[in-house]
């Protein structure tokens, strides 16, 4: 199970480095979201941490960390916020600058 | 009486809610916010007062929930101090925006956002939890990058955009910070940290952990490496605004690697200093010489941040007791000077026939404006560190400090780097007071009020002259700071 989540996360922040690095504007917010995905499933590994009463394979007797879940829970919520306001914020831009690519935006360099 | 470390964070962020609700007029609203910002200022002032007057530091338990469990926010005399500073520049520029002209700050959600970002910032520094750092950190991003987007200027959605998305990837290094720790340690409480980092470095996670702090708190105090969302985000956003932005929230990076160096990394904090001392020395130099070449007021004041915050972050990275107060000294008069001068940039501004800093545009608008001029005049001799101005004090502890550390080569850069400040604040002058006004250009005849930049430039005045409180408070500060188990002790008991 460990190297299943490990190999998720790896993966997921890879994806989303890559859509990070890509020109288009609404790609890179994307791969922000993906990367943010990949934090939260890296907080819910930090809650098992010694390595036995795992939070997403509880055996009988064992007790996962709850703290981290409920970290998780939080950081969700924010950012679903931020998600909010980017994508706000993404929509004024490419109605102002009609376009995605984000080379073409760039009114404040001269 | 421990409640007080929570008033300065309580009062905006309620005041905000219901400066929402009575939306529809404006000027009790205004009155109402400004009653909010007036009062959370001297429950602040209370604060370092009763911080200093006790000599222990207040701890309040949200919730009554046990230090290492809860959450726990720590009034100590370096967050107090820092709080007062906050809230000092935060009334100035919430005075400011009262007298401002901007369009944008009649819009109903100019003051609640505001608030927002007055309760956000000093809950950053107040805090005494790593992911609430995060939530507050988050918070003030929110706020901070709609204020700018709302701006009169067209490229304000721009300019919010990369501050929020260089924040949000912040963020998620804060948060890869708080999960590594708690895979090392169990603990997310920043004293219960420090103790355990203390006493066993060896987990794997550390130093990551420890260099991606480093890049949360580069990426908040637009230190040189991660600077780019700083001149772009301070050329688009409305004055009220970026006059705080620029000089109290870059300070929470300040705050942050004061706190790293002497609280939680204390075993680690040669590499820290280093790194520090580099960046400092770079960003004194990146920062002289972009203000030194741009085309717009506003914008080669950003720079002069990047520059400014080299100095201090050079005062950290030498880490004596007499560099760190320097260090605290120039940020606390940094803080009011660049405030007030990038208001007065935007009160000029003002009166510019097309509302913009660029020196193309308001090039001889000075003549109309002399009293601005003084004020201009004062805070760059300030920021430049020439005597009766605080910014003197600040320079003069900061390079006796470094002759006393002995760290010849980058006092010697950053004393060059101090020469630039001239340069660009008095070329400044001369094109804004000197030159004449170019034919067939028309000033508007009224433009922003020049009361908050004249209390802040007043006060910054008297810092210089009558220094002495300022300094000493700051010593009682770093006393406090470089023994790291008084503030443990403080926060867990026992």
């Amino acid at each position: 199970m460990e190297v299943l989540l490990a190999l998720t996360i790896s993966v997921l922040f890879a994806t989303g480095i890559f859509q990070m690095l890509r020109r288009n504007l609404i790609r890179s917010v994307i791969g922000l979201s993906i990367i943010s995905n990949a934090i939260n499933l890296f907080l819910l590994a930090s809650g098992a941490y010694q390595g036995e009463a795992a939070a997403y394979a509880n055996a009988a007797g064992q007790r996962s960390d709850a703290l981290p879940q409920a970290l998780i829970l939080t950081a969700i919520v924010i950012s679903m916020g931020g998600f909010a306001v980017v994508l706000s914020m993404l929509y004024v831009l490419s109605v102002r600058y009609k376009t995605s690519d984000s080379d073409e935006v760039k009114g404040l360099t001269h | 009486m421990n409640a007080l470390v929570l008033l300065p964070i309580v009062i905006p962020l309620t005041a905000s809610a219901v400066a929402v609700l009575i939306r529809a007029h404006h000027r009790l609203q205004a009155a109402w916010a400004f009653g909010a910002m007036l009062s959370s200022f001297i429950c602040s002032g209370a604060l370092l007062w009763a911080v200093w007057s006790s000599g222990a530091p207040l701890v309040y338990q949200v919730g009554n929930w046990a230090a290492p469990f809860g959450i726990s926010l720590v009034g100590d005399p370096l967050s107090a101090l820092m709080a007062v500073m906050c809230q000092l520049v935060l009334t100035g520029g919430f005075l400011y925006a009262l007298g401002c002209r901007d369009q944008c700050a009649q819009y109903p959600a100019f003051y609640p956002l505001f608030l927002m970002l007055a309760g956000s910032l000093t809950g950053a520094m107040l805090t005494g939890d790593l992911f609430n750092l995060f939530v507050f950190a988050e918070l003030l991003v929110f706020s901070g990058a709609a204020l700018t987007a709302i701006s009169d200027d067209k490229f304000g959605t721009e300019a919010a955009y990369k501050y929020f998305y260089i924040s949000f990837i912040a963020s998620i290094a804060l948060l890869l910070t708080c999960g590594s720790l708690y895979a090392s340690y169990g603990t997310l409480n920043i004293a219960d940290l420090a103790r355990r980092i203390a006493a066993d470095p060896s987990p794997p996670l550390v130093l990551p952990a420890m260099a991606l702090l480093m890049v949360f708190f580069m990426v908040k105090g637009a230190v040189v490496p991660f600077h780019f969302w700083q001149p772009d985000f301070h050329t688009a956003a409305p004055t009220p605004v970026h006059a705080v932005l620029s000089s109290v929230v870059v300070k929470l990076g300040i705050y942050g690697f004061l706190r790293m160096t002497t609280l939680l990394f204390t075993e680690q904090a040669e590499v820290i200093r280093s790194v520090l001392v580099v960046v400092g020395a770079i960003g004194a130099w990146f920062g002289g010489l972009g203000a030194v070449g741009t085309y717009d007021a506003k914008r080669m004041l950003a720079y002069s941040t990047l520059g400014q915050l080299g100095f201090i972050l050079v005062g950290i990275g030498w880490g004596t007791p007499l560099a760190l107060s320097a260090a605290l000294v120039y940020a606390f008069n940094h803080s009011l000077l660049k405030a007030a001068m990038l208001m007065l940039a935007g009160s000029v501004a003002s009166y510019a026939p097309v509302k913009t800093a660029a020196f193309t545009a308001i090039t001889g608008l000075g003549k109309k404006l002399p009293l601005a001029g003084v004020l201009f005049m004062l805070g760059g001799m300030g920021l430049a560190g020439i005597p009766p101005l605080n910014g003197f004090v600040a320079k003069f502890m900061l390079f006796s400090s470094g002759l006393d550390a002995r760290a010849y080569p980058s006092l010697a850069a950053i004393g060059l780097a101090g020469i630039v400040t001239v340069v660009y604040v008095f070329r400044a002058f001369q094109r804004i007071w000197w030159a004449p006004l170019p034919e067939g250009v028309k000033p508007k005849p009224y433009g922003d009020r020049l009361l908050a930049p004249a209390f802040l430039i007043a006060l910054s005045v008297i810092l210089g002259v009558w220094a002495e409180p300022l300094i000493a408070l700051s010593q009682t500060v770093v006393a406090w700071m470089t023994s790291p188990e008084q503030y443990v002790r403080a926060v867990l008991g026992g």
